[in-house]
């Protein structure tokens, strides 16, 4: 784990927002820290940053403290510097070792390349996002903690942003928060599921959809359909059959391991004529629902 | 670049060199000029009044600079160190910054170099500029004791930035920093009409420049300055102490 805590407390006055947080961040992870606003994102990656204290709880990053670079939701920067000059900052901060070029080579990488030389002043909030990622890579991190990075881009700009955050996979480990569950379900592979201050769930995504979800199956098949509904609701292995549309259905049921050993065999049976089927994959959103309403 | 060329170019492009120096070589050339030329300027605006006052003599201009120097040049200079040294005024610089450095210390240092040499430039210019016109126009001062004016005038002017890095540690903003810097300069004088307490305080040294050349023994400033070096070890100490405590 490159990122662990354990019992990790934080309390403001009477109001407790984080309880008792067991952290684990493997290395080499893209870790999504998920939960509604107020949730305690903020505060847990503050505390990381060593930005604030944890009232109670331990706190363990292995990791050279010059090689962790925070990027906050809405990073500011002086307006009189040029782009250019907030990075190259950055990377004399970092590590003023590492050659110059290298803030050339980050800039272009986040598209910056021909409006480095231009005050920050005229940026625009999706320009400023990601000359804070550059900002933020210049120094070849090996731990990466962004806040909300995308939340307040127009599409245009949360894609560039999701894609500046893939291309780290591989080169750091990177906590990524967010709200935007889509965002989080596109470019992590592991996630912490936080509300009211509470780690719900942290885990490998996969596994998060699979453990929690229903499993569920989505049949197309060709009208009449009346006969494959009272076979499926006659199955034991099979919890309910819902008709979306005249040939369409959605099954749930107890196991996947049944389903893959008898759907095909009762479908068969009834001789309606199948068009496809498969599993429906369940969405972090519904997962993330399913825990924390 | 560094945090010693970020402060650089804060007072460059920013102009606020420009507020610094203004302000002070403004009142170093304008203080001796009314000084020399006061019974006139009254005379030409007075509605005919006649107003009979004493010839100038040297120190008079020197005093006329002190007199707006320290107020008005104050509070630019109060100003112009807030807008460095409250870098947590704007909570996403303040994370830039305190994620990339070990010490808070880091921080504060070229912020209060920069902004003690620029505040003291500018009134060393300033003073310059009325020893200047004083000598030109009314009569030479003491050399000696000159220096020793400006030497306790840039005493003060430490404690004043390092008054300022204490007051930003605890203030929201940059206002709220130039706020607490001036009720507590504002606070002083008033203490110091208590008894004898006022030649123990900083404020105390304000008067030093116009004072030794008026006649004033150069040690009569010795017990303020001695107070003013223990009171800038003191605001530096806060202003490293509260900025590490802070939570962004």
């Amino acid at each position: 784990m490159i990122v662990s805590t354990r019992g990790l407390r934080k309390e403001y006055g009477s109001t407790v927002a984080l309880r008792d947080v067991d952290l684990r961040v493997p290395v080499g992870s893209v870790y999504g820290l998920v939960g509604p606003n107020g949730a305690g994102k903020t505060t847990l990656l503050g505390i990381l940053a060593g930005l604030r204290s944890a009232t109670a709880g331990t706190i363990e990053i292995n990791a050279d403290r010059t090689r962790v670079a925070v990027l906050p939701d809405t990073p500011q920067f002086e307006p009189w510097l040029t782009g250019r000059e907030v990075v190259d900052l950055a990377r004399t901060l970092a590590d003023p070792t590492i050659a110059e070029s290298r803030v050339d080579e980050v800039l272009e990488q986040a598209g910056l390349a021909d409006a480095c030389r231009r005050t920050v002043a005229g940026y625009s909030r999706g320009m400023l996002q990601r000359l804070g990622v550059a900002s933020t890579v210049v120094g070849d991190p090996v731990l990466l903690m962004l806040d909300e990075p995308s939340s307040a881009l127009d599409p245009a700009g949360r894609r560039e942003v999701l894609d500046l955050v893939a291309r780290l996979r591989g080169e750091a480990t990177v906590i990524f928060s967010s709200h935007i569950l889509g965002d989080v379900q596109e470019v992590c592979d592991s996630v912490g599921i936080l509300r009211e201050g509470e780690l719900l769930f942290q885990g490998r995504i996969s596994d998060l959809l699979v453990g929690s979800a229903v499993p569920d199956y989505r049949l197309r098949l060709r009208p009449p359909i009346d006969a494959a509904i009272s076979a499926l609701g006659a199955a034991g292995w099979v919890r309910s059959v819902e008709p979306l549309s005249a040939e369409e259905l959605r099954v749930s049921v107890d196991s996947v391991a049944n389903a893959e050993k008898y759907l095909a065999g009762v479908l068969a049976a009834t001789g309606v004529p199948i068009v496809s089927f498969g599993p429906a994959a369940a969405t972090l959103e519904q997962v993330f629902l399913e825990l924390t309403s | 670049m560094n945090l010693w060329r970020l402060e650089w170019l804060r007072l460059v492009r920013t102009k606020r060199w420009l507020a610094l120096l203004g302000v002070y070589v403004f009142f170093g050339l304008v203080g001796p000029l009314s000084a020399r030329y006061l019974g006139e300027i009254v005379e030409r605006f007075g509605g005919g009044v006649e107003v009979v006052f004493p010839p100038a003599v040297p120190a008079d201009g020197m005093a006329q600079f002190v007199s707006n120097a320290s107020q008005l040049g104050l509070l630019v200079a109060v100003t112009v160190a807030a807008g460095s040294l409250a870098f947590d005024a704007k909570p996403e610089m303040g994370v830039f910054l305190r994620t990339r450095v070990d010490r808070v210390g880091d921080i504060l240092l070229p912020r209060l170099t920069v902004s003690f040499l620029a505040v003291g430039a500018a009134f060393v210019l300033g003073a310059l500029g009325a020893w200047y016109e004083t000598a030109v126009l009314i009569g030479g001062l003491p050399v000696g004791g000159t220096f020793a004016g400006i030497g306790y005038g840039l005493l003060y002017l430490s404690f004043v930035v390092a008054l300022v890095a204490a007051a930003a540690s605890r203030a929201d903003n940059v206002l709220g920093a130039v706020l607490i810097t001036v009720v507590v300069l504002l606070a002083m004088p008033m203490i110091g009409i208590v008894g004898s307490i006022g030649r123990w305080l900083p404020a105390h040294l304000v008067g030093a420049l116009s004072g030794i050349p008026a006649g004033e023994r150069i040690g009569e400033y010795v017990p303020a300055a001695g107070v003013t070096v223990v009171a800038v070890g003191l605001c530096l100490w806060l202003a490293v102490r509260w900025s590490e405590a802070r939570e962004l």
